[in-house]
């Protein structure tokens, strides 16, 4: 998944980072309230990590704008101000979860899960389409009842493609959802993974038609 | 002693006093009366026996019946014989001079007045224990409304007294249901203006209190907050050093939660410096602070900080000598050079001294990005840290230099740069004598 992190903490912010990034997540990070919000409404992103108390343009009115402007992707307030009226303002801005300074990577990584869980519709952390089982919690793949060992990418990959079977992702798409600004992309990055992920799991799982991008194949 | 138990036995000693001084003077006045009285009695009792008496034999039938009187009377003849004297068993005095006199005998001390008629001298006495008994019998009668009197205003002034010092009891419970959260003014319109001043020093008391303390939970609020953020960075970067695979992640994690404790450690620091410096303590030990060398020692201390920052560090000291503690003008120095080196991207640190006018200042100008004049006052609060992306700061040093700088009776202007853009901090302090 893709996720914007506003986060005007130098030190916060590069080590969410890293740790969403470990998670498998491409993220973005940007350090005022003003970049925050122009990044958040070009709508790549699926999931904006939102603090507070921002230089230039305070966390709440990033959101409120945000909203009123339709646009609804999940935001999942990260902030110091722990009072319970702070928190009632920051669901009511239309936050879809709140979670408070200091927390723990786990937890910050698990409420991440569960926004894009309800988001999605699903109330499961795991995904099953036919014989392919992807636990979002455990970060686990089961192909036809045994475990697979993915890497990051790969995984982040295969749960994308998960996560609305029969869909199809273009490999820009793709790539956003798997690497930040920052990061270097291999001119073939997304075929040298999805070739990984159909030796290790099936090579007819996933299906890449010239134009549409890649899907995943389902049973029916 | 209860102001009650005061204000009984001094009221009560009061009108008993005030009974006894009637009483005093109704018996001088009374006695003076009695006295103008019985004169006049005497006088009118021998003018009337000398009018009576023409011959020595008349005397006996005369004055027959005259015994049972208060007064004594005696008749002597022109030779000196005493003719007649109306009480012989008593003492009484002899012939004297005529008139109205004052006798001593054994009897007491009597009145005496003494009248010639053709050789006949006729006296008449009194004893003056009379004249007393009657003077004393009217300041008596004067005292005894007074005694009958006190018990009931005893009585009276303690009910009375109780009952106004209620509001005494009323206020100290007022005062009793104050809580430090709860330090709202006593209402003060029903109670006797005596006591007024006590409630209004108590409300001042109060107020200042409630100011402080909450000062003191805003600052602790503020605290919490501001630990929260380098707590956070510590527990995270914490966990990605515990995640780290390979060594290289794991080097880089561990200088990530390195800076991240030394972060933690510098907002502790400050944290404690600034309530160390108590904004309604002044500087009590103040000595003689050479601000030229503090500057020199401070930018030496610094220097490869900002070196390492490519900035170049100047010292532009001319003699000043400020009055106050070295330690804290130290920690002033330190947090403006501190800040001047983190907000400076590149160019010049310079540290100026100088003295004018009864006063020593120094000044640390940068050529950073400097601070729009309307932020320059809110840059003071705690926590407050410019619109500009994080440094690092704890928020607090700003804050510290201020408060020191009061303490010390001074000032912080925060000014623009001689020439060029950038900040130039400007402390001012009192001189040293």
């Amino acid at each position: 998944m893709r996720l914007l992190l506003v986060e005007d903490d130098a030190m916060i912010g590069a080590a969410a980072r890293e740790g969403l990034r470990q998670e498998g997540h491409a993220v973005d990070w940007v350090r005022d309230g003003a970049q925050a919000e122009a990044a958040a409404a070009n709508g790549v992103y699926d999931l904006v990590l939102l603090d507070l108390g921002l230089p230039r343009r305070d966390g709440l009115a990033v959101l409120r704008s945000l909203r009123a402007k339709d646009n609804d992707v999940p935001v999942l307030i990260i902030t110091a101000r722990d009072a319970v009226p702070d928190r009632v303002a920051g669901l009511d801005a239309g936050a879809d979860d709140y979670l408070v300074k200091p927390f723990d990577l786990d937890e910050l990584a698990a409420r991440v899960r569960a926004v894009l869980r309800r988001r999605a519709g699903r109330s499961s952390a795991v995904l099953r389409v036919g014989e392919l089982e992807v636990d979002t919690a455990a970060r686990q793949v089961r192909w036809k009842g045994r475990d697979v060992a993915l890497s990051a990418r790969e995984y982040a990959l295969l749960e994308a493609l998960a996560d609305r079977p029969g869909a199809f992702l273009s490999r820009a798409q793709l790539e956003e959802r798997l690497y930040g600004w920052d990061e270097e992309i291999g001119s073939n990055a997304v075929e040298v993974h999805i070739h990984a992920l159909r030796r290790k799991l099936d090579p007819s799982l996933i299906r890449n038609v010239r134009g549409l991008g890649y899907s995943l194949a389902r049973d029916d | 002693m209860s102001i009650r138990h005061r204000l009984l036995v001094w009221l009560l000693s009061s009108v008993l006093a005030g009974g006894l001084l009637a009483a005093g003077v109704v018996f001088f006045q009374a006695r003076a009366e009695a006295n103008q009285l019985f004169d006049y009695q005497l006088r009118q009792l021998a003018l009337t026996l000398r009018d009576r008496i023409y011959l020595p034999s008349q005397l006996a039938e005369v004055l027959q019946g005259e015994e049972a009187l208060d007064f004594v009377i005696q008749v002597w003849a022109p030779d000196g014989t005493r003719l007649y004297i109306s009480h012989p068993k008593l003492h009484v005095p002899s012939a004297v001079q005529l008139g109205f006199s004052e006798v001593r005998t054994e009897e007491g001390r009597w009145r005496v007045f003494a009248i010639q008629q053709r050789g006949l001298t006729i006296q008449v006495a009194q004893p003056l224990s009379a004249r007393g008994r009657l003077a004393l019998a009217a300041a008596w009668r004067t005292l005894i409304p007074f005694l009958i009197a006190l018990p009931l205003i005893g009585l009276l002034i303690w009910r009375l007294v109780g009952r106004e010092l209620r509001f005494l009891e009323s206020t100290a419970q007022a005062v009793a249901r104050r809580t430090p959260e709860a330090l709202e003014p006593i209402a003060g319109e029903a109670i006797p203006e005596e006591i007024q001043p006590l409630v209004a020093a108590l409300n001042g008391l109060l107020g200042r209190l409630g100011h402080a303390l909450s000062q003191q939970r805003h600052f602790i609020a503020d605290a919490a907050h501001e630990l929260r953020t380098p707590l956070t960075a510590l527990r995270l970067q914490l966990q990605l050093a515990e995640r780290a695979q390979d060594p290289a992640d794991r080097e880089r994690a561990h200088a990530m939660l390195r800076d991240g404790i030394a972060r933690a450690t510098r907002v502790v620091e400050q944290l404690l410096a600034l309530a160390r410096q108590d904004p309604d303590a002044p500087v009590e030990s103040r000595a003689p602070v050479d601000l030229a060398e503090l500057a020199r020692n401070v930018a030496h201390a610094q220097a490869a900080t900002a070196e390492g920052r490519g900035l170049s560090l100047g010292v532009e000291g001319a003699p000043a000598v400020a009055s106050g503690d070295a330690n804290a003008l130290r920690t002033l120095l330190e947090n403006l050079l501190d800040n001047a080196i983190r907000y400076t991207p590149s160019g010049h640190v310079t540290l100026r001294t100088g003295s004018a006018g009864g006063e020593a200042w120094l000044e640390v100008e940068d050529s950073g990005p400097g601070i729009p004049r309307a932020e320059r006052e809110r840059v003071f609060d705690r926590f407050y840290r410019g619109e500009a992306i994080a440094t690092g700061g704890s928020g607090l040093g700003l804050a510290i230099v201020r408060r020191i700088a009061e303490r010390h009776r001074g000032r912080v202007e925060l000014l623009d740069p001689v020439e060029g853009r950038g900040l130039r901090a400007r402390v001012t302090l009192p001189a040293a004598e």
